[in-house]
């Protein structure tokens, strides 16, 4: 399974979907396998069970399809190379709806009914905010995908960690020296008229003021609009950088038509990869969006230079040089968030082993052991990049990638540097008590 | 959860929803079909529609009826089969319930879900209306009823007889119910909820047909069975006594007998809850609401919006229904009942149901359907693989990107204007039973038709309009 740099291959096994989710029975099938890391160390064999509150149905199911295919990759690959602390990781998914009243349930259930040893991989914000309460009561350490800002802002409990994923805060901010330098120095900012759209709002402007530039023009477009043409004339003359950051079906529209205003003479155009992920950048539309620029957690394209982990982890996880999945050149994964499911867990087994944790009733150590990590080196555990992790606030620091539109593909052009989105602690869950 | 719990919960949640969060809501492949040029199809769907009612109405009624009243004969078989095929049926759905309580908790990996709800409601719905009535082979009462039957002794020639002005509301109610659970319960998917409703719902079914009959209690209680038979008699099969026969479809809509109003009732709200799970959707229902389609916030936040639209969505079309129906008889100077016009001019909606139907599920069907042939091979994840599927890759891509939207829009549109046209047709055909007189019979239909041009717009918009998710 590892190759000659020792990173996992998996290239050359078929893993379907189903293979990390057959738990106890694959656990113990695979500790048969002659030649196969036995679980040896462990004092017991029985699974690590983890639950996963998965956006199987509702508005999050795009995403959670990638997810859960990213997370029964990441649990082969940890499965196959001895478990964790000797012992096989088992994924238990419960189904959340994308619901937050749901995802309260969930997480309950999780802890009384299959009594998993945490709660993993919630994406949804509001999901999130919705079931951080009930991780808190049932003190059940709850690691979250989400890239909201709402771990790291130190108002939900110390249960809750995001360790696999820099918040949106970090990923703004981080931005704001490249579109500087880069794109230009008048920035006009085209956003939904909601809370997504308001951290982009609040967090750029500052961030660019920092490096020279300035936010001229701040235009909210409501949630509902689904022709855009109306809104283009309030962009000022002088703009030299159009920093869009729009959701939901009418992406594509709304991209046609600021084509169809500007024509070929456009200023620079910056976007984030939430715009569109799990989206063809060459469906029709599109177009306009050669030669712009866009933020990615994590490239959705191969790129020339992409490390031996990299390549490794788009393999196990079975993506194609292109971003979609192997064998289904249609389905274009989540490429910029997914890989911190994969990140996540490797930080649980780090935390898990780092705590000699053996059981529920080590989660108190297990939440301490992952306050006191300070951070992941780039490697086949984390393939994103290096990443800081700050115990005060549970949230981890990433490298991000700014990429080009560049030939129907994205071109990775500039790579952040950890410091660019670091900022000021808001609290310090470690004062609260377990 | 204590009341004290929830209610910290709720006061946190209430803070925290303050707090700034991302959002995913992402450029779903309704993104495609918002740059397809939707309004023409619109247009030319309501011309099609308009078109068929004023060709229909040139056209002798004689010549109509001679060619809805041909029939092709092919085979006959017996009903000896049926006691099996149904025991067999029934211990499937054991197997199913089982696996619902005890096997995966994934919905997408669990069979029971994926073959009641994409199987069963999407797909077996589609099949009836194409084959005719397999479900009265199949459905998992009429074995174990018959066995029932046989070890209690009981009479079966003279069961208690169902009050009759009971009608459809049993089963009207149930299928009420049932929508309910399908579109506004916050978790239909949860294996082990959707296992307790159906084994619930099944045992009580199975009681019911114990105390009336199978027959007594299929025909107007067991709303599964109403459903398929209404939706069966679109289909191109005939069986009578025993002898398959071709038909043209729709054909054995137009020899149906008046529905009681409950019956009536029925029909419309199979097309109004379909057309309510399209609506709810949209941004424009949302929009009514002041909720942000792109932050969704999940069904247990819209118990209350979701069962005031099923129910609005119910009411609107049975009085715009009826409305048609009572202009209709104006017009024409009827002299039938309002009742009986209504009855018989509702078997037109089954077309309609079955169109929306198709369009609505179309995408739930392939994609979750694969997923349905992957979970029946391991239908306890225990690492079975029962037909050699358990490992087949889910191939979500084939609903993904312009060119399937492209596809899927004009399948979709395709049959709802195709449902629509028939619909126009097998109304006239009822209308002449009703007005001998040609003219007449036109006249009637005018409202109905203003109806059907009204309800495929509202149909072909639902499909193109953005929405959630």
């Amino acid at each position: 399974m590892a190759d000659k740099n020792g990173f996992f291959d998996l290239s050359k096994t078929t893993l379907t979907r189903r293979t990390a989710l057959k738990g106890i029975a694959a656990g113990a099938g695979l500790a048969l396998a002659p030649g196969f890391v036995r679980y040896s160390q462990a004092q017991s064999s029985a699974p690590i069970k983890i639950g996963f509150q998965s956006h199987r149905t509702g508005i999050g199911a795009a995403y959670g399809r990638w997810y859960e295919k990213t997370s029964a990759a990441a649990v082969k690959a940890i499965n196959d190379a001895g478990g964790i602390g000797g012992r096989p990781v088992e994924l238990v998914i419960e189904d959340d709806g994308t619901d937050p009243a749901r995802g309260a349930e969930v997480v309950a259930k999780f802890a009384k009914q299959h009594k998993t040893d945490i709660v993993f991989g919630t994406l949804f914000s509001h999901v999130v905010i919705g079931s951080a309460p009930a991780a808190g009561e049932n003190k059940i350490p709850y690691f979250v995908v989400s890239e909201g800002h709402h771990v790291a802002s130190t108002k939900l409990n110390r249960y809750v960690f995001q360790p696999g994923i820099t918040d949106v805060k970090s990923q703004i901010q981080s931005m704001a020296p490249w579109i500087a330098a880069n794109a230009g120095k008048k920035v006009t900012q085209i956003f939904p008229d909601f809370a997504f759209g308001y951290d982009h709002r609040d967090y750029l402007p500052p961030a660019l003021k920092a490096h020279g530039a300035d936010v001229i023009a701040q235009i909210a477009i409501p949630p509902t609009e689904s022709s855009f043409t109306k809104y283009f004339p309030q962009i000022p003359a002088e703009t030299e950088v159009i920093y869009h950051v729009m959701v939901g079906p009418a992406v594509l529209t709304f991209v046609k038509e600021l084509g169809e205003f500007y024509g070929s003479q456009r200023p620079q155009l910056f976007g984030f990869m939430d715009s569109l992920e799990a989206t063809d950048i060459n469906s029709p539309g599109l177009e306009f969006l050669d030669g712009s620029h866009f933020w990615e957690g994590s490239p959705r394209y191969a790129q020339a230079n992409d490390s031996a982990a990299q390549k490794a982890y788009r393999a196990a996880v079975g993506i194609d040089d292109n971003g979609a999945a192997v064998g289904d050149p249609k389905d274009v994964s989540t490429a910029s968030h997914m890989f911190g499911c994969w990140e996540t867990l490797y930080v649980v087994k780090k935390a898990m082993e780092d705590a000699g944790y053996k059981g529920p009733e080590d989660r108190a150590k297990l939440v301490e052991a992952t306050e006191a990590l300070k951070e992941f080196a780039e490697g086949p555990e984390h393939p994103q990049g290096a990443k800081t992790f700050n115990g005060k606030i549970h949230q981890c620091f990433g490298i991000q990638n700014i990429s080009k539109v560049e030939g129907g593909k994205l071109k990775v052009v500039h790579k952040t540097k950890i410091e660019d989105g670091l900022y000021e602690a808001e609290g310090d869950y470690t004062t609260q008590a377990l | 959860m204590k009341d004290h719990d929830a209610g910290v919960v709720l006061a946190s949640a209430t803070t925290l929803a303050l707090l700034p969060t991302s959002a995913f809501a992402h450029a779903s492949d309704r993104g495609h079909v918002l740059l397809l040029p939707t309004g023409y199809y619109i247009a030319g769907g309501a011309l099609a529609v308009a078109v068929s009612f004023l060709v229909l109405a040139l056209l002798p009624p004689a010549v109509l009826d001679n060619f809805w009243r041909r029939r092709l004969p092919l085979f006959t078989f017996g009903d000896a089969p049926r006691i099996l095929i149904s025991l067999i049926s029934f211990a499937g759905f054991a197997l199913l319930v089982a696996a619902g309580l005890f096997g995966s908790r994934d919905p997408l990996s669990n069979p029971l879900p994926l073959v009641v709800w994409t199987l069963l409601w999407a797909g077996f719905t589609l099949l009836q209306g194409v084959l005719g009535d397999l479900w009265s082979w199949l459905n998992p009462w009429y074995g174990p009823w018959r066995v029932a039957s046989r070890v209690f002794a009981l009479d079966t020639a003279k069961p208690p007889r169902l009050p009759s002005w009971l009608g459809y509301w049993p089963a009207f109610a149930l299928f009420f119910a049932f929508a309910w659970f399908e579109l506004i319960d916050p978790a239909p998917d949860d294996p082990a909820r959707l296992a307790f409703a159906a084994g619930l719902y099944w045992l009580v079914s199975f009681t019911a047909m114990l105390a009336f009959g199978y027959d007594g209690w299929s025909r107007r209680g067991e709303f599964l069975t109403v459903f398929f038979s209404m939706v069966a008699r679109f289909a191109p099969f005939e069986r009578v006594d025993g002898r398959l026969g071709l038909c043209w479809p729709g054909a054995k809509l137009l020899a149906g007998e008046p529905l009681p109003q409950s019956g009536t009732a029925f029909l419309l709200l199979a097309l109004s809850s379909v057309s309510f799970d399209g609506l709810s959707k949209t941004f424009f229902w949302l929009g009514l609401f002041g909720i942000n389609p792109l932050e969704y916030p999940g069904r247990t936040a819209l118990i209350g919006i979701g069962s005031f639209g099923l129910v609005l969505t119910f009411v609107l079309l049975a009085a715009v229904f009826a409305l048609a129906v009572i202009l209709g008889q104006r017009l024409a100077g009827d002299k039938h009942s309002f009742g009986e016009a209504a009855g018989l001019l509702v078997w037109s909606i089954v077309p309609i149901a079955l169109a929306y139907h198709i369009a609505h599920y179309l995408t739930v069907l392939l994609v979750d359907g694969q997923y349905a042939l992957v979970a029946l091979s391991d239908p306890f994840a225990l690492g079975w693989d029962l037909f050699g599927t358990a490992n087949r890759m889910v191939e979500a891509g084939v609903v993904a990107g312009a060119q399937s939207a492209w596809w899927l829009w004009n399948i979709q549109a395709g049959v709802i204007i195709a449902g629509h046209v028939l619909a126009v047709l097998v109304a006239h055909g009822l209308a002449w039973r009703l007005h001998k007189q040609p003219s007449r019979a036109a006249l009637s239909q005018l409202p109905l038709t203003l109806l059907m041009i009204a309800y495929t717009i509202f149909g072909l918009w639902l499909l193109a309009t953005p929405t959630a998710g």
